[in-house]
C-alpha cells in the first residue's frame, strides 16, 4: 500500500502570556504528594507535584522508571492500587477538585470526561470480549447510548483511528489484530465519548518503531482536530518532542523541570534534564566517543525530600545541595526549574567524561577467517507431521535463508521488528535453538553437529546476554553464586581462584567486588546488566550474542551498558552480534548492520553506508521513524507503513505487503536481485540501485564525512 | 472447533480402545476361578468344566476378547454372573443414579464456590477473606469420610431429620427423592468446595491485577461489571478444567461416600461386583466409569475452548 510521506502535522503555537490573556487551565495539580505504604514502611512515589495543562495542549511527563510518572497519571484517575494513597494536594479538573468528589463520582468522569491509553496493548484489551463490545461499553455507560446506537457509533470510531475495515475489527477479538490494531482500537475507545483530557502512559514503548510513528502521528492529529488536552507520560524524549508543547520532567517524584519542550530539550536548565538529553543515543556514523551517562541510581524517599534529590548523582553538587531541598524557581514565561545553580550553569553542558579521549577508529581487521560464518540459514517454528491429515501444519518461517560472518573483534548490529526472525538469528548461533536447513559455523567448526556430538567448548566460547535482567538471574542465589556455576561448569575446580575470578569479572564490568555477597533483588536494572555481562564474560568467551541487551533499561542506564560494551570490546577483542530494534542504538556500536525483515536480510553494510543513501525502502522507513531532538536538525518528511504483519515465506519480496516504493506485481512474484558494492554494501531490491541512490538522506548531518569500515 | 474435536474423539476411541483391552487383562488374572465360583463350593469338575464352556472360558483369552469387544460394539454388555441378568440396565440405573448425585453436587459446588472465591478475591486480605481461607483449609485437610460420619450422626440418627441413606426413585414423589440426596450431595460439596474456591480465588486475584482490568476501570465501568464481565469471564477458565475433572470423579463412583449413604450408584455396584467375582459386571463397569471419565474430559476441553475465544480462533484456523 502506498502512503504519501507525511509533513510533520501543525503544533499550535503556545500560547505566550504576553499576547493573550492565560486560559484556565483544564487540569490543575497542586503540591499532589503520593505515597505507597506496605508493613515494611512507606515510600514517597510523588513530593509536591505541580503543573497545569490548558485546553488543547499536551503536556509531556518525563522521567525514569521511579521518578514517579505513572504514578501521577494514575493518581489523576484515582487508579492508583496496590496501597497507594494520595497524602495531598489538589487536583482541579475543569475548576473542579477530583479529590473532594465521591468516589462514584470520580468513575463517573473516567472514561467519559478523562479518557486513558495504557501503555501496553496486548494486555490492555479484554481476550474473552470482542474489541467492538470493550470499546462500546463507555458509550452506553456514560452516553447512556443502546447497544445498536453503540455498534454504529463504535465502526465509526473505528474509522476515526484509521482502521480500514472497522466491521471486521469490531466484530475481532483481540489476539486476532496487530499490536499497532490493538492500540487504535485503544485510542478509538478513549475518543468514544468525546473526553477533555487524554491521559497517555507510555501509549507506544511496546510498539515497532514504525508503528510507534504512525500511533503518534494519529494521536498528534487526534488531539489537534478534537482540541484535545493530554498528559502524555514517557520515558522517550524523542516521541515527546514530536507530539508534546510543553514539558515537565520528574526526578525521584519531585518535578525538577518544566517548560516549553522546544526550550527543555534544547536548552534544557537542570542537570538531570541536561543529563538526560545528553545521554539520549542520536543516530551517528561514527563511533566517536563514549555516549555520557548519568551514574547511579535514583534514591527512594520515605518522606519529604531534605536536599536535592539529585544531588547524590549530580556533578555540580556542592554542600549547599545537600544540606537543603530545592524551590522551584519560575520565570514569567512559564518554565520553572528546581535548582539554585540553574542560571549559572546555563552555558555548561553536561559533562562529557571522555570527550576528548576520542576512541580511535578501529585498527582495521586483516580480513581473516570469520569468526562465525552463517550459510543459508532457515528456521521453521511449529511444523509437524501427523498420522491425521488435518493436523499436519507446515510451520511458520521464523529465518528464511539468511548468510553472513562475523569478523574477529567485530560487531555486527541485526535490526528488525518484532517477528523479523533477529532474536531466532541469535538463538541459532549459540546452538539454542537447531536450524531448519543451513549450517553455523564457528571458528571454523560446524555449530550444530560439535553440540550434536555433545562437545561443550564452542558452547563456553559463545554467550548470551538479554533483555531481562531481572529474569535472567535467579533471585535466590547471590550474584557470586550465580557467576560461579559457568566457572564449575568451565572445569575451574579451585574455589578460592574461582572467587577471585568472580571479583576481577565484577570489577571488570564496573561493580564493587562485594557485590559478589548480593542478591539480584538489591541491584538496580542497570546493575543487573552488568551482573549479566560479567557472568557471561565468565568463561572468557570470543562472542557474545547481545538480544536487545539495553531495550529495557532506562536511557541514562543504555548509554552505561553500551559504553561497557564497547569497552570490553576494544580490550578484549570480543565479537558482538548486537540484536536491536533500535537503530539509533545500533549506530553506537556496530560496525556492520544487517536489516531484517519478514526472516531475511533485506539490506546489510557498514553501518556508515546503511545510514546514507541508497536505502532499502524499509532501511529508510525505520530510518525516518527515529523520534530525533529539535536539535539535531531538520526532520525529514517521514515515511509512515501500514501495520500490516509481514508474511515471511512467499515467493516475492517479504515487505510487498509494506512497502511504499513497491513497483507492481514483479515485488510479488519474483525474488528481489541483491544490488552489491565494492565495501561489501548489499541491498535486496527491484528498485535498481541508481534510483534508490537518488533519494534524499534521512539524515542529512552524516551526509558527509569519512565512511567507517 | 470441529477438527479439533475430531481429533479428541479419535483418541478418545483409542484410549477406550487400549483401556479394554487393559481391564480385560486385569479381571482375567484376578485371583479366583469364575466357572468353580458360580458352580458352588461343592460342584465336581465336570460341573465346572462344563460351566467354564459354556461360558467360552476354555478358550484363548484373545477370542475371549474377541467375543467380549464384539459384544461392546453391537451394545451388548454381557449377563451377569451373580444376578443373572443382562448387564446393560442394571448399570445404566447405576449410572442415572450417579449422575443425578455429580449434577446436583456439582451445581451447588459450582455456585458456591465460585461465589467464595470472587468474595475472597475482591475482599482480599480482609475478614471475608480470611475467613472463606480458613474453612477452605478445614475442607482440605478433615477426610471426606469424616463429614459423612459427622451428617449422619446429627440429621439422621440425632435430629431425625432426614434419611441417613438409600435411595428413593422420584416415581416415589420429590419429597422422597429429594431428602435421600440432601446427605451425600452435602458430603460431596464439602468435599469440593474447598478446591474451586481457593482455585477461583486465586485466578481471580491474577486476572484483577491484569491491565485490562485496569483498563476497565479507566473506562469508568462500575465495579460490578468489572469484575463479573471483565474478570470473572478469564478468571473461570481453570475453574472449569477442574470442574469438570470431578465431574468425572462423582460419576466414576465416590465409593467412600456411596458407601456410607448405600447409595446405589456406579461405586457401590463396582464393589458388589468385585466382592462377588462378577467377572462380565466388573469388566463392563470399570468401562463405562472410563469411558465417563474421558467423556469428562473432553467436555471440559471443549468447554474451555469455547469460553476462551483465543483457543476457539486457533482451532478455526487449523
Ligand atoms: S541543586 Fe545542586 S545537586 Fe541539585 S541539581 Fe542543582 S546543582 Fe545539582
Ligand atoms: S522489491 Fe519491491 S516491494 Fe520489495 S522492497 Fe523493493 S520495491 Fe519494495
Amino acid at each position: 500500500m502506498m502512503t504519501a510521506p507525511q509533513a510533520r502535522p501543525a503544533v499550535p503555537p503556545v500560547v505566550s502570556p504576553a499576547t493573550a490573556p492565560e486560559p484556565a487551565p483544564l487540569l490543575d495539580v497542586r503540591g499532589l504528594t503520593i505515597s505507597y505504604g506496605n508493613a515494611r514502611g512507606t515510600l514517597r512515589a510523588a513530593s509536591d507535584v505541580s503543573f497545569a495543562i490548558r485546553p488543547g495542549e499536551v503536556m509531556g511527563l518525563v522521567g525514569e522508571s521511579g521518578s514517579g510518572k505513572s504514578t501521577v497519571a494514575m493518581a489523576i484517575l484515582d487508579l492508583l492500587g496496590g496501597g497507594g494513597r494520595v497524602d495531598s494536594g489538589e487536583i482541579l479538573f475543569d475548576g473542579v477538585d477530583l479529590r473532594r468528589l465521591s468516589p462514584s463520582e470520580r468513575r463517573a468522569l473516567r472514561g467519559d470526561r478523562i479518557a486513558a491509553v495504557f501503555q501496553d496493548p496486548f494486555t490492555s484489551l479484554n481476550p474473552a470480549l470482542t474489541v467492538g463490545h470493550q470499546i462500546a461499553e463507555p458509550l452506553i455507560q456514560h452516553k447512556g447510548l443502546s447497544p445498536r446506537q453503540a455498534a454504529a457509533r463504535v465502526q465509526d470510531l473505528l474509522a476515526e483511528v484509521g482502521i480500514r475495515d472497522p466491521r471486521r475489527v469490531a466484530a475481532a477479538y483481540p489476539h486476532e489484530l496487530s499490536g499497532g490494531m490493538q492500540q487504535r482500537a485503544l485510542i478509538a475507545t478513549a475518543l468514544g465519548c468525546e473526553p477533555k483530557l487524554l491521559i497517555l502512559d507510555e501509549p507506544t514503548t511496546a510498539l515497532d518503531v514504525t508503528v510507534e510513528a504512525r500511533i503518534i502521528d494519529l494521536l498528534a492529529k487526534l488531539c489537534d482536530s478534537h482540541r484535545l488536552s493530554a498528559l502524555f507520560v514517557s520515558h522517550n524524549l524523542g516521541i515527546v518532542n514530536r507530539i508534546c508543547q510543553t514539558v515537565t520532567v520528574l526526578y525521584g517524584g519531585v518535578v525538577v523541570e518544566t517548560g516549553a519542550t522546544g526550550r527543555v530539550l534544547s536548552r534544557p536548565a537542570h542537570p538531570y534534564a541536561k543529563g538526560l538529553v545528553a545521554a539520549l543515543p542520536r543516530i551517528t556514523a561514527e563511533r566517536r566517543h563514549r555516549l555520557p551517562s548519568i551514574p547511579g541510581t535514583v534514591a527512594k524517599l520515605s518522606g519529604a525530600p531534605a536536599a536535592c534529590v539529585f544531588a547524590p548523582r549530580c556533578p555540580f553538587a556542592e554542600e549547599t545541595c545537600r544540606s537543603q531541598p530545592q524551590a522551584m524557581l519560575t520565570d514569567g514565561g512559564g518554565d520553572g526549574v528546581r535548582c539554585w545553580k540553574a542560571d549559572a550553569l546555563a552555558g555548561t553542558p553536561w559533562p562529557d567524561e571522555d570527550a576528548g579521549k576520542a576512541r580511535g577508529p578501529k585498527a582495521a581487521q586483516p580480513r581473516s577467517a570469520p569468526l562465525v560464518e552463517v550459510d543459508h540459514l532457515r528456521k521453521i517454528y511449529g511444523a509437524s507431521r501427523s498420522i491425521l491429515p488435518w493436523l499436519r501444519r507446515a510451520g511458520t518461517v521464523a529465518v528464511e535463508d539468511v548468510s553472513f560472518t562475523v569478523g574477529r573483534g567485530e560487531v555486527v548490529g541485526v535490526v528488525g521488528e518484532s517477528g523479523s526472525g533477529k532474536s531466532t538469528i541469535g538463538r541459532a548461533l549459540l546452538a539454542l535453538t537447531e536450524p531448519s536447513a543451513g549450517t553455523v559455523t564457528f571458528d571454523g567448526a560446524d555449530l550444530t553437529e560439535q553440540v550434536r556430538r555433545g562437545d561443550q567448548t564452542l558452547r563456553r566460547r559463545a554467550q548470551l546476554v538479554f533483555q531481562n535482567s531481572a529474569a535472567s538471574l535467579n533471585p535466590r542465589k547471590t550474584v557470586g553464586a550465580a557467576m560461579d556455576r559457568p566457572l564449575v561448569l568451565a572445569g575451574r575446580a579451585d574455589a578460592e581462584e574461582r572467587r577471585k575470578t568472580v571479583a576481577s569479572l565484577l570489577t571488570r564490568v564496573g561493580l564493587p567486588a562485594a557485590y559478589a555477597d548480593r542478591y539480584p533483588h538489591e541491584l538496580s536494572g542497570g546493575e543487573r546488566q552488568r551482573v549479566n555481562i560479567a557472568r557471561a564474560l565468565a568463561t572468557d568467551p570470543d562472542f557474545v550474542v547481545c538480544d536487545e541487551a539495553v531495550s529495557a533499561l532506562d536511557v541514562s542506564v543504555q548509554a552505561n551498558i553500551l559504553n561497557l560494551l564497547a569497552e570490553l570490546r576494544d580490550e578484549m577483542g570480543l565479537s558482538y552480534l548486537f540484536i536491536t530494534h533500535d537503530i539509533a542504538v545500533v549506530s553506537h556500536i556496530a560496525d556492520r548492520v544487517l536489516v531484517v525483515y519478514g526472516g531475511t536480510i533485506c539490506e546489510e553494510g557498514p553501518i556508515g553506508r546503511v545510514l546514507r543513501p541508497p536505502y532499502h525502502p524499509y532501511t529508510e522507513a525505520l530510518l525516518s521513524a527515529v523520534p530525533r531532538l529539535a536539535e539535531d536538525g531538520q526532520e525529514a518528511p517521514r515515511i509512515l507503513l501500514e501495520d500490516a504483519a509481514p508474511a515471511p515465506g512467499g515467493r516475492g519480496c517479504v515487505f510487498a505487503g509494506r512497502c511504499p516504493r513497491k513497483l507492481g506485481t514483479v515485488c510479488d512474484e519474483q525474488a528481489p536481485p541483491v544490488h552489491e558494492t565494492a565495501d561489501g554494501h548489499r541491498i535486496v531490491c527491484h528498485i535498481p540501485l541508481a534510483t534508490l541512490a537518488e533519494r534524499a538522506a534521512v539524515f542529512p548531518e552524516l551526509a558527509d564525512g569519512d565512511t567507517r569500515h | 472447533m470441529f477438527a479439533y474435536t475430531l481429533t479428541r474423539l479419535v483418541y478418545l476411541a483409542l484410549v477406550l480402545a487400549v483401556m479394554s483391552v487393559l481391564i480385560f487383562l486385569v479381571t482375567q488374572a484376578m485371583p479366583g476361578d469364575v466357572a468353580s465360583m458360580i458352580a458352588g463350593q461343592f460342584a465336581s469338575k465336570e460341573v465346572v468344566d462344563a460351566i467354564a464352556v459354556k461360558l467360552g472360558l476354555d478358550q484363548p483369552l484373545i477370542v475371549q476378547y474377541g467375543h467380549w469387544a464384539a459384544g461392546i460394539l453391537r451394545g451388548d454388555l454381557g449377563r451377569s454372573l451373580v444376578l443373572e441378568q443382562p448387564i446393560g440396565p442394571i448399570l445404566m440405573e447405576a449410572l442415572a443414579r450417579s449422575l443425578v448425585l455429580a449434577v446436583v453436587a456439582l451445581f451447588v459446588v459450582a455456585v458456591v464456590g465460585i461465589g467464595l472465591g470472587v468474595l475472597a478475591a475482591v475482599r482480599r486480605g480482609k475478614l471475608t477473606d480470611q475467613l472463606v481461607s480458613g474453612v477452605s483449609y478445614l475442607g482440605i485437610a478433615v477426610p471426606d469420610f469424616f463429614w459423612a460420619i459427622v451428617l449422619v450422626l446429627v440429621f439422621g440418627s440425632y435430629m431425625k431429620l432426614l434419611p441417613t441413606g438409600g435411595y428413593a426413585p422420584i416415581a416415589d414423589g420429590f419429597l422422597p427423592w429429594a431428602s435421600h440426596l440432601v446427605l451425600p450431595v452435602i458430603t460431596l460439596v464439602l468435599m469440593l468446595l474447598a478446591r474451586i474456591a481457593r482455585l477461583t480465588r486465586s485466578s481471580m486475584i491474577d486476572v484483577l491485577q491484569t491491565n485490562y482490568v485496569k483498563f476497565a476501570r479507566a473506562k469508568g465501568m462500575p465495579e460490578s461489571v468489572v469484575i463479573l464481565r471483565h474478570a470473572l469471564k478469564n478468571a473461570l477458565l481453570p475453574t472449569i478444567t477442574v470442574l469438570a475433572i470431578d465431574f468425572g470423579l462423582i460419576l466414576g463412583g465416590v465409593v467412600v461416600i456411596e458407601t456410607i449413604f448405600s447409595y446405589p450408584g456406579m461405586g457401590r455396584l463396582l464393589l458388589f461386583a468385585i466382592q462377588r467375582h462378577d467377572l462380565p459386571l466388573i469388566q463392563a463397569t470399570i468401562l463405562i466409569v472410563s469411558a465417563a471419565y474421558c467423556l469428562a474430559n473432553l467436555t471440559a476441553d471443549l468447554l474451555y475452548a469455547f469460553v476462551n475465544p483465543k483457543i476457539r480462533h486457533g482451532m478455526r484456523a487449523s
